[in-house]
């Protein structure tokens, strides 16, 4: 009889890739166990451990909203040995899913408010089901700012549905990249700065960010100096994880655990014990 | 009732143990006290004050394997790996034992660590009280004592005329031979191992994470890490795939807050760059954020940590400076 193993992931097959920047794939990942399928419920904000078997496991989040479609999709970026296997994978080919692990972004508890949603090159992969999931039920929320700043704008990640987004009623989309090119007419500046030129209210807002640290250190001012306060700022974190099961210690800030009670929190919870970049 | 066993008994009886169990105890390796499975009883080195390593290593391998991959006509299979022995574990000592303990909360919360939880259930811990203590010992402030019995099946605890044998399970109830008599005397009185007070440390430590006391303490620090390794309580780990000819296996390896790998993602950005933060994550996980989700320190005062850091980086003086440091800084 074996054990059941939590670090045993299931199978599952690469359904589709879609190029989404230079070095950020979308992968469509199906369940091979059509009883686990049906049963893996995740909200925006979950992740899970993709499996490159040879080359390790590492965690992403899970980018498509949940009964939508079988397929779960993940935007991986190719920055390391796990990640370059994955980008290697074909349709057809086998990989290994771990999960959803981790809590989520409490949108029921946003009905009603103003949303600022602000990330920062593939940290918008957590905010897309964000973002998809309040625009699927415009009528729950207020104002929808998004405030997308990437490298270049070769390196924005979800561009295919710029379109949809900006059309949705009261939503605002805002886009800025570091080093425009010949056909960017849009803007070039930093994030932080885009934000304090927006200057979106607090009152009755919820401002959610996801991106690089530097980003997020200098954007946490901004937000501030606007007059957000700690629990009116959510954020995701990105942590080195191997198990996800709160076990080997190496997403541990303070008396958390990334994986199992993160990665989405407000700053009042973690301020206290996060190294400063 | 307490029971007595002879030196003579409790070397036959170790070798009735052997027919049936995988007996692991503590054998001199160039001059290490190690825990070894043994082959026949007068192995067993029982003149130690404390073994080299802990006993962890037989609960948490060092490595282990967590599955292997087997592909065959383009169909992938992971095939989990099996926890195979009964173990007997003889001569912990009690700080020792508290340590399993300690690690058994975050392994077997749920949930629970398979392979931990399965190897835990087959193993048995004997038990061995100290008689004396050494320089580095603390372990009555970490909720232990030389003579405590909470954490082993059996406990043995020397006299001149052999061993008293404490029973506190029911798991070690079912080992012992007819052999031993009954024992009516007293228990002999435990080593005074040092003080170290601790009361203050957790509200202290709440106010000194910015404190530039990390910098200045790792300066001399080499990261070398011996201090995780020779911890009873020490349990952070590394998943990698290790593949060799198309053999492909999970494996899971010990590994330490004191590494600069340890936070470092991919992409390279490291939320503790530095050796204060690294130093710092290790002291605040042991004595503020283990009691916070535990309620216990995650320390037994084995101080096998401070005899065995090459700079002298010792637990007990930072636990005082914590206290004096916020002291000073309150008043």
């Amino acid at each position: 009889m074996g054990l059941e193993n939590p670090f045993l992931p299931y199978l599952a097959t690469i359904k589709s890739t879609v190029e989404l920047t230079p070095d950020v794939k979308l992968l469509r990942v199906e369940l091979e166990d059509a009883a686990i399928r049906g049963s893996f419920d995740y909200k925006p904000g979950q992740f899970a451990f993709l499996s490159a078997f040879g080359e390790g496991e590492a965690p992403f989040g899970i980018v498509s909203l949940p009964r939508h479609q079988d397929d779960l999709e993940f935007a991986v970026r190719q920055i390391g040995t796990v990640t370059r296997a994955l980008h290697e994978l074909e349709p057809g080919d086998t990989l290994g899913v771990r999960g959803p692990f981790g809590n989520y972004f409490p949108l029921e508890d946003y009905a009603g408010k103003n949303m600022v949603i602000i990330g920062g090159g593939i940290g918008m992969a957590p905010l897309r089901p964000v973002i998809n999931k309040i625009l699927e039920q415009r009528d729950n929320y207020g104002n929808l700012l998004v405030i997308n700043g990437a490298r270049t704008p070769q390196d924005l990640v979800f561009r295919p549905e710029f379109q949809t987004w900006m059309e949705a009623p009261r939503t605002q989309l805002e886009l800025t990249v570091d080093r425009g090119d010949e056909h960017w007419g849009g803007r070039v500046a930093l994030v932080p700065d885009v934000l304090r030129e927006l200057a979106p209210s607090p009152d009755n807002a919820i401002a959610i960010i996801c991106g690089p640290p530097i980003m997020i250190h200098f954007t946490l001012a901004v937000l501030k100096g606007l007059g957000f306060k700690d629990d009116q700022i959510v954020t995701t974190l990105e942590a080195k994880m191997k198990c996800g099961l709160g076990k080997c210690a190496r997403c541990n800030v303070g008396d958390k655990y990334v994986c199992q009670d993160g990665p989405v929190f407000t700053l009042e919870q973690i301020s206290q014990f996060l190294e400063q970049p | 009732m307490n029971l007595l066993a002879s030196k003579d008994n409790l070397i036959r009886w170790l070798d009735l143990l052997l027919h049936e169990h995988v007996v692991i105890a503590p054998v001199r390796v160039q001059g290490l006290t190690l825990f070894q499975p043994i082959s026949k009883a007068e192995e067993v080195d029982l003149d130690f004050d404390n073994t080299t390593l802990p006993p962890k290593g037989w609960f948490l391998p060092p490595t282990e394997t967590l599955f292997s991959v087997q592909r065959n006509d383009g169909q992938t299979k992971l095939v989990p790996a099996m926890v195979e022995r009964d173990a007997l574990i003889f001569g912990v000592r009690p700080c020792d034992a508290r340590g399993i303990a300690l690690m058994d909360k975050p392994l077997l919360q749920e949930p629970s660590d398979a392979l931990y939880r399965e190897r835990h259930a087959r193993t048995v811990l004997v038990g061995l009280s100290c008689r004396q203590a050494r320089p580095e010992c603390f372990c009555t402030s970490m909720g232990s004592a030389p003579n405590d019995a909470s954490y082993v099946d059996i406990l043995l605890t020397e006299i001149e005329v052999g061993y008293i044998v404490q029973v506190t399970s029911k798991k070690g109830k079912m080992l012992l031979p007819e052999s031993f008599t009954e024992y009516e005397g007293v228990l002999p009185t435990p080593p005074e191992p040092r003080a170290v007070p601790i009361k203050d440390v957790m509200p202290a430590m709440k106010g000194l994470f910015d404190d530039t006391y990390w910098e200045r303490l790792a300066d001399r620090c080499l990261h070398c890490s011996i201090c995780a390794y020779v911890c009873p309580t020490c349990y952070c780990f590394d998943v990698r795939d290790y593949s060799d000819r198309g053999n492909i296996e999970r494996v899971r390896s010990w590994e330490s807050c004191q590494s600069s790998g340890f936070t470092r993602i991919a992409g390279g950005y490291n939320p503790r760059a530095t050796k204060g933060s690294r130093l710092k994550q290790r002291f605040y996980h042991k004595l503020l954020y283990f009691p916070e989700q535990f309620q216990d320190i995650a320390c037994v005062g084995c101080g096998r940590c401070i005899k065995a850091c090459p700079v002298n980086i010792d637990i007990r003086e930072i636990i005082d400076d914590l206290q004096q440091l916020e002291a000073k800084s309150g008043a």
